[in-house]
């Protein structure tokens, strides 16, 4: 006997109930999560370093790292006196919200007040998995080359937060940055863009701030 | 290539479905894929082949349904057609954000599987 079942179920249903879990979760220790996501390189991690010399004495703050192989991400964000965790994704090219379930079973790193997930290095798998964050952010080093936007929009026009790194390298390399700036809003008409350099701290206050404002209206919520 | 995940997560679901109403083996699987998902049809067909070789549910066919997203300018009160392969919210005559409606599907539509199961004639279920 043949059956036809007509339904209309989200393909990644069980990954999403997952997320939904983790946001429930989050909501009751009332941390803000953010899901970082960019290319290999674009300073992810020193961008991290930065935010918690900045801001780790005022929250408390946590970190879940994903890389295909080593802990060196999870090392240097332990080195800053900041509960860090490495998940390991043996060639995987991006986190998925069971993953984010597993570390924080595995550790204590809620509750905090801000937990950033540092996702596998890639600008393209990530984009699909709901981590149960708040917000997606963008980076974008200069380095990399102003045609990413348009190239990998699938990221660009979902992130809330689109962080352009390196801007100290602004003279050396060839990068319009208005012409980025405006192929990332036309992409995503309503994200807020930044443009910063962890190595001169432009920007810096202003990320800092928009942290920390998203933050207090979590809190509020 | 995260289309090899999102073919186990298909499979996943199917087998779910099938659980649901009763057992058997899959026959066809219709999908939604919307363009603005990120997810390469091709791709995900070439995923859907691996995770059912060698399995109960092998030759288990995948079809694909690739949905347009519907954008309209709010200013204009047009609807204006997306340019091939540009995800661009603006709005290529007045500059103002558009509306996107759908494009963005990665759903299960239908699961088709034969059983074992009495009554022999074949059964619709809806949800």
């Amino acid at each position: 006997m043949k059956k036809l079942v007509t339904i209309r179920r989200k393909a990644l249903a069980a990954s999403e109930e997952q997320a939904d879990k983790l946001r429930e979760r989050f909501a009751d220790s009332g941390t803000l999560v953010f899901n970082l996501i960019s290319s290999p390189g674009s300073g992810k991690t020193t961008l991290l370093e930065t935010t918690i010399g900045r801001m780790a004495e005022v929250y408390k703050m946590a970190v879940i790292e994903g890389d295909v192989a080593t802990e060196r991400d999870a090392d240097r964000i332990r080195a800053m006196g900041v509960p860090a965790h490495q998940v390991l994704t043996s060639g995987a090219c991006h986190l998925d919200a069971r993953q984010i379930e597993t570390a924080l079973e595995a550790t204590d790193l809620l509750p905090a007040d801000i937990l950033f997930i540092e996702n596998v290095g890639n600008l393209i798998c990530p984009t699909t998995y709901d981590l149960g964050e708040d917000f997606k952010i963008a980076l974008l080093s200069v380095t990399e080359g102003d045609d990413k936007p348009i190239k990998y929009p699938a990221i660009f026009s979902r992130a809330d937060i689109t962080v352009i790194t390196k801007s100290d390298l602004l003279p050396y390399v060839p990068f319009d940055l208005d012409t980025v700036m405006a192929h990332i809003s036309s992409l995503n008409p309503t994200g807020v863009i930044l443009v910063v350099s962890s190595t001169t701290g432009e920007g810096i206050d202003l990320w800092c701030d928009l942290i920390a404002s998203r933050f207090e209206a979590k809190r509020r919520s | 290539m995260h289309e090899m995940g999102i073919a186990i997560e298909i499979y996943r679901t199917c087998r779910e479905v099938v659980r649901e109403h009763g057992q058997g083996r899959l026959q066809t699987v219709r999908i939604a894929v919307g363009e603005l998902a990120a997810v390469e049809p091709d791709l995900l067909k070439f995923g859907w082949e691996a995770v059912i070789a060698d399995g109960p549910d092998e030759g288990a066919e995948l079809e694909i349904d690739f949905c347009r997203a519907d954008q309209r300018c709010p200013s204009c009160g047009e609807a204006k057609k997306r340019s091939e392969g540009s995800w661009f919210r603006i709005c290529p005559d007045c500059g103002a954000p558009l509306e996107v409606r759908g494009g963005d599907e990665l759903d299960v539509l239908e699961v088709s599987f034969e059983t074992d199961d009495e009554p022999a004639e074949a059964s619709k279920t809806q949800e």
